[in-house]
């Protein structure tokens, strides 16, 4: 395949830092009463997915043994737990900022572990593992950290409390998170599965989740703020969604066909 | 002020019980007889869908009536041990409604809508009934349906999935005493818990008969340290109101 | 709150479930969701290229907690004062439409990815496969998801019942619920029985037939459309009655009974049921008799 493809090491720096400059441009920007920007979180939150989404993908060509969406649901389990944590602590120490890098590290120290008792204990014996559950986790602590704020347009614990958790506004973004970083592989599975096609799916999918989250957050953020973050999600995911189509039509080739019957020798 | 520490020390209690509830849960989904993709097709005993979905399914079932119940309780102070042991037992009777019921139109349709009897392929003799398998074995499937002893199988890992997910429930509400964060919390903690043992299980279990059973010792440890780590960092949250919020 | 008025309330829900569970498990007979997918993906695998469509979004109770939270969280927007206060019926239906919009995106991206992740074994992506059968999907899922958040909308409002827990939590969980019941009720109808219609009835599938779906119909070839009409006479009421028996009998007898007895009635219909199950068993034996290619000894 001609297209570029990226390795695993500059998805994962590009994750890593985009989310994490999103979130602390948005959450820098709403504690000085700009929550304008308050969709950066959300573009964090989108790159995160595609981390996440492209560690499902090596993961996943091993055969876990049981079906491609208990991953994600295991990553965001993690996740969920580990960036509240770090929400917690940083309100507890009356340092709001280490807020995301302490839910990342701790949600990578998570994954670690539970990728070596999958290893060590369960035997699955995939080499991978430990590497891709801790993206995983850490992916999913970004998605959920970056929806979080997006919605709340604070990093403070107690503010995300009340706008997110205590609203309930947490499950959408709890299972979008999940679907965002599962469903990119899973909708591409086959032997004709390129990388490409299934990253530009996953910007696609975390696209969703922001505009998603964009609606959540006219309620309790600021309308505005709302609809820009909306606005900026639909875009990317229209970009992206024809960038997939257009993909698709690459990789089916002649197969692309408006109508017809089966393919000759089929019938 | 709240800090870890006092936290940590203040909550070790609920460590404890989150990590009897991981526990429970990892052993709960060993007892729940799937068969995943080929039991869709009639294809393998248990039913069929995957062991994470069914048992997050029966288990959070039985967190909602364990939530209520909790509230329904909590009007008259926290609750105490015996009102957690009426509270988990509610969501673990709720976990078993959920999964007996989806079992028992499982098998109307494998016997009205398939039309097989259900059967076992890995025990010539159903261990609680002593009816014989073999013979209603359709060729080249490994059994049909849920018979006697995968139902009954099923109904108990119901229970330890209601229960464990209640009592984590309840662990949390002790530490922060807000039903929102300890609900999704608990949804976190159950799917890490229900994760693990079905890598254990890799894709089929008839249930307590099967000799895949015999890896239930790997997935406990597994989840010990999970749950014990899940724990740690769960219980560290404080609620909103602790922290001089709203 | 009046014993009536909870009677009442349990009896709304278990009824906008039973209509729930039917059309999630149809939604996903028309898109080959969950377990049956497999034999979908493989059939072009071993030389059988079809017209059926195929979806995966990440296995039926993910999927299905995600419409359903996403229904329930705008919903939940919408009925913040600030934004607008309308009937909640008519904010439920909002929201219900929003996730239908999420089911075609998703369904269109998995037909689309996982056909074209197939080329080398002849597997064509057909348009009008996609949109023929996007909006089937898409008006399922929203009878679906309606159905489910208004059932958790009721479970959660404090003047009506009152749970603790968010809405959007509850309608996630009733979400999960559903589409693990579908998976594992309705779709065995589909799977077993749909999939592989032009097998002799009274089996499971041989594993040596496996990916040999039926994919021609009466006339031509089979839609995907087809397996609404096939499945909504047996599959798709089964889903619905299971899943409004779950909502139904648990919520009746927390309602009806409190503390302790409660646990005793639940354990009580397990136990009924257990009891039913061994009925239809020995019923299924009895009635279907021994298979004729088995050759050991049939003893008693």
């Amino acid at each position: 395949m001609s297209a570029s493809t990226e390795t695993a090491n500059q998805i994962d720096t590009k994750g890593i830092v985009v989310g994490l400059v999103g979130i602390y441009i948005a959450g820098i920007a709403a504690s000085a009463e700009i929550p304008y920007l308050a969709f950066l979180a959300g573009i964090g939150a989108v790159f995160a997915t595609k981390m996440g989404a492209d560690a499902v993908r090596r993961v996943c060509s091993y055969g876990i043994g049981t079906g491609v969406p208990s991953i994600g649901m295991l990553a965001l389990g993690m996740g969920i737990i580990s960036a509240m944590f770090g929400l917690a602590l940083g309100k507890m120490y009356n340092a709001v900022f280490i807020g995301p890098i302490v839910g990342l590290v701790i949600a990578l120290a998570i994954g670690f572990v539970v990728g070596t008792l999958a290893n060590k204990i369960i035997k699955l014996n995939i080499p991978v593992m430990e590497r891709c559950l801790m993206e995983i986790a850490g992916a999913g602590v970004l998605v959920l950290t970056g929806l979080s704020v997006m919605i709340a347009g604070s990093m403070d614990f107690v503010v995300i409390t009340e706008k997110v958790i205590a609203t309930g506004y947490i499950a959408p973004v709890f299972i979008l998170g999940a679907l965002g970083i599962l469903h990119p592989f899973n909708a591409s599975l086959g032997p004709d599965e390129t990388q490409d096609r299934t990253l530009i799916h996953a910007y696609s999918c975390g696209a969703i989740g922001m505009t998603i989250a964009g609606v959540c957050s006219i309620a309790v953020l600021d309308p505005i703020a709302g609809i820009i973050s909306i606005v900026i999600g639909l875009a990317i995911w229209y970009v992206t969604f024809m960038g997939f189509v257009r993909l698709v039509k690459r990789d089916a080739g002649a197969g692309y066909v408006g109508t017809g019957l089966l393919p000759p020798g089929a019938m | 002020m709240t800090d870890i520490v006092t936290m940590l020390t203040m909550n070790w209690a609920s460590i404890i019980g989150i990590v009897i509830g991981g526990i429970c849960i990892a052993v709960g989904v060993h007892f729940v007889p799937v068969g995943g993709a080929p039991a869709a097709m009639a294809q393998a005993t248990g039913i069929g869908t995957g062991t994470v979905q069914l048992a997050a399914g029966s288990g959070l079932t039985g967190l909602l009536a364990a939530g209520y119940m909790y509230m329904t309780l909590s009007a008259a102070g926290v609750p105490g041990i015996s009102e957690v042991a009426l509270i988990c037992a509610t969501g673990a009777v709720g976990a078993m409604i959920m999964i007996t019921v989806t079992m028992i139109v499982g098998n109307w349709v494998y016997i009205y809508g398939v039309g097989v009897p259900p059967a076992s392929a890995k025990k010539d003799y159903d261990p609680i009934t002593g009816d014989p398998q073999a013979p209603y074995v359709a060729a080249g499937t490994v059994g049909q349906g849920l018979p006697t002893v995968c139902f009954v199988s099923g109904a108990m890992g119901g229970l330890l999935g209601g229960l464990g997910g209640s009592l984590i429930y309840c662990m949390l509400m002790w530490v922060n005493g807000d039903p929102a964060i300890s609900s999704i919390f608990a949804i976190g903690v159950f799917l890490v818990n229900a994760v693990l043992p079905s890598y254990n299980i890799q894709g089929t279990i008839e249930g307590f008969h099967d000799p895949k059973f015999k890896r239930v010792p790997k997935a406990i440890l597994a989840c010990f340290i999970a749950s014990l780590l899940c724990g740690i960092i769960a219980v560290t949250i404080p609620g909103a109101a602790m922290l001089g919020g709203a | 709150m009046e014993p009536a008025m909870g009677m009442g309330l349990v009896a709304l829900m278990g009824a906008a479930a039973t209509v729930a569970g039917c059309s999630e498990d149809l939604e996903s007979d028309i898109g080959s969701q969950s377990n049956p997918n497999s034999q979908v993906q493989l059939a072009a695998q071993v030389g059988y290229p079809h017209r059926i469509f195929n979806k995966a979004i990440s296995g039926e109770p993910p999927s299905n907690a995600m419409y359903c939270a996403v229904g329930a969280g705008v919903a939940m927007v919408l009925m913040s004062e600030s934004v607008m206060s309308a009937s909640p019926l008519i904010e439920i239906a909002i929201g219900a439409f929003v996730a239908a919009l999420l089911n075609g995106v998703f369904s269109t991206t998995s037909y689309m990815g996982r056909n074209a992740s197939q080329t080398r074994f002849n597997q064509y992506v057909y348009l009008d496969v996609l949109r023929n059968q996007v909006l089937s999907l898409m008006g399922h899922a929203y009878i679906a998801t309606f159905c489910i958040v208004l059932l958790s909308y009721v479970l959660w409002e404090q003047t009506l019942i009152g749970h603790p827990f968010p809405f959007p939590v509850i309608a996630l969980i009733w979400g999960l619920c559903v589409g693990a019941i579908g998976s594992s009720t309705g779709d065995v109808h589909y799977g077993a029985e749909r999939e592989f219609q032009d097998f002799k009835f009274g089996s499971g599938l041989n594993a040596a037939d496996s990916g040999n779906i039926t994919r021609f119909a009466e006339a031509g070839i089979r839609s995907s459309m087809d397996n609404a009409w096939f499945c909504s006479k047996f599959g798709g009421p089964a889903t619905g009655i299971a899943f409004g028996m779950v909502v139904f009998l648990d919520n009746w007898r927390s309602t009806a009974f409190g503390g302790w007895t409660a646990v005793v009635v639940g354990l009580v219909i397990v136990l009924a049921l257990v009891i039913y199950n061994r009925k239809i068993e020995t019923y299924a034996r009895k009635k279907y008799g021994p298979y004729p290619e088995y050759a050991g000894e049939i003893a008693a």
